[in-house]
């Protein structure tokens, strides 16, 4: 999890789209210009009890001055949504993040097949937009049990056209969206964009497994923050010297590497300021800082906060 | 040090909590001891809360955005426009030599401060602002202080040396 901007936007319009979904458009008081809302990425809504919920943006990409989430209320859910619902009214101010995008378009792909399951829709609605605007090949299934239960159906028609196939089943077996058929042959240069309930997932899932690696994609939110984390001791192994070093489950890397006559930079300790970062070449890291991007986390950690399982080899 | 300067208060800037956007104010109210009413830091909520040096308020030099904007000295690949509050420091200040002020007292309006460690840059700070500022804000990314003495400050108003 790197860090975001949490900006205080105005909550411009609200409106309803299916049966339990509301559609809310944000507005930042002072910045025209938003942060970049790239298709398929999401932004984090604080709630009052300083929780966090995940969003993906459902507006069109190109419009830098605002965001757009679709929040279903779910009444059984652990609250998020039905404090949306109530509080998050015309006029109200929204805690939002700047938007991350783990969910990104291919750039290189040559057709984009989204599939999209109830309120699963919506980054790939974000997705629509920018295909349509660009003018690239895509399709997109939409999944739901009624139209009443798929939530920007009107507005997928308008932007999608002929690109839409609905799959509403309720009207039976014949109406159900096939995935194994449909994924069966990949048309030459194509990805799959999926994002809805679980069954679906799994649905495409299996009906890709013969597709190439990287060529399908899933959004999946992953667990924020640090909540029952426990400290596991583990090993450190200094690449250049092969020697071990125990890190007890109450001490960090860092603190274990200075006693031992180690001289390592470092600030604030909490994982946010990057002084401590460091290179490895083997083991599974536990990342717990705030600063390191995906990709740089395959090979670098901060010795302050972050952990491993076993043992880690360290390139000081 | 000789009183030989004279500075100016620009701008002031709070945020809520940790990765809140930094909010301008026109006044601000400073309690001895604990910082600007309303910040972060004064509420106890700042990425940096937790350690024991002090942070009541954090000051900027405006020559140092400046300098930034000009790409000097060319650390990156072009200038960075840090517009003030995006710094994340409290208080943008211009005409005030701060790393002349650790550890040494000076007055912003009505209020004294005291100077405590140089801030340091933080990779925190690039991430919030997807802009590759640890560099270039190296060795210059302000002042940390005390509250020695508490009131109200405003945009305009004089620093100067004790």
């Amino acid at each position: 999890m790197t860090a975001r901007l949490i900006m205080k936007m105005n909550v411009v319009d609200v409106r309803t789209t299916g049966e339990d979904v509301r559609v809310l458009t944000l507005q930042h008081p002072r910045r025209p210009l938003l942060p970049d809302p790239s298709p398929g990425s999401h932004v984090d809504v604080r709630l009052p009890d300083g929780k966090v919920r995940q969003y993906s943006l459902c507006g069109d990409p190109g419009d830098p001055r605002t965001y757009r989430i679709a929040v279903k209320r779910e009444p059984e859910g652990r609250g998020g949504s039905r404090w949306i619902h109530a509080h998050l009214t015309e006029g109200a101010v929204a805690h939002v993040s700047a938007p991350r995008n783990n969910f990104p378009i291919a750039a290189d792909a040559a057709h984009h097949l989204l599939i999209a399951g109830g309120i699963g829709i919506t980054p790939l609605a974000a997705m629509a937009y920018r295909l349509r605007r660009e003018r690239k090949r895509f399709t997109l299934h939409y999944c739901a049990r009624n139209p009443a239960r798929a939530p920007l159906l009107l507005e997928m028609r308008t932007i999608c056209d002929d690109r839409l196939h609905t799959w509403f089943s309720d009207g039976g077996a014949a109406c159900r969206f096939d995935a194994a058929a449909a994924l069966a042959d990949r048309p030459e240069g194509a990805h799959v964009y999926c994002c809805g309930p679980g069954r679906l997932v799994e649905a495409v899932r299996s009906a890709t497994a013969h597709w190439p690696e990287g060529s399908v994609h899933f959004e999946h939110f992953a667990p924020l923050g640090q909540d029952g984390f426990e400290p596991a001791p583990f090993e450190i192994c200094i690449a250049s010297t092969g020697r071990t070093y125990e890190v007890p489950a109450g001490r960090t890397a860092l603190e274990v590497l200075r006693e031992n006559g180690f001289s390592l930079p470092s600030s604030c300790e909490l994982g946010v300021c990057g002084s401590c970062e460091c290179g490895y070449s083997a083991g599974t890291v536990i990342h717990r800082d705030v600063v390191l991007e995906p990709a740089a986390r395959r090979t670098r950690m901060l010795l302050c906060v972050s952990r491993a399982e076993g043992q880690v080899v360290l390139e000081l | 040090m000789s009183a030989s300067w004279r500075g100016e208060l620009l701008h002031i800037h709070i945020a809520p909590a940790a990765s809140y956007e930094m909010e301008e104010l026109a006044a601000a109210t400073v309690v001895a001891g604990r910082g600007i009413e309303g910040d972060r830091y004064f509420l106890g909520t700042g990425t940096y809360s937790k350690l024991p040096a002090v942070r009541d308020v954090t000051l900027i030099e405006i020559e140092v955005l400046d300098a930034l904007a000009r790409n000097d000295p060319p650390l990156q690949e072009g200038p960075i426009r840090l517009a003030p509050g995006d710094h994340r420091r409290n208080l943008t200040v211009r005409g005030v030599p701060l790393s002349h002020l650790v550890g040494v007292r000076f007055r912003v309006g009505e209020v004294i401060l005291k100077g405590g460690r140089l801030n340091f840059p933080c990779k925190y700070l690039e991430q919030l602002l997807g802009q590759p500022v640890y560099q270039p804000l190296y060795n210059r990314s302000g002042l940390n202080c005390s509250v020695e003495t508490g009131g109200t400050i405003r945009p305009g108003d004089r620093i100067t040396p004790l």
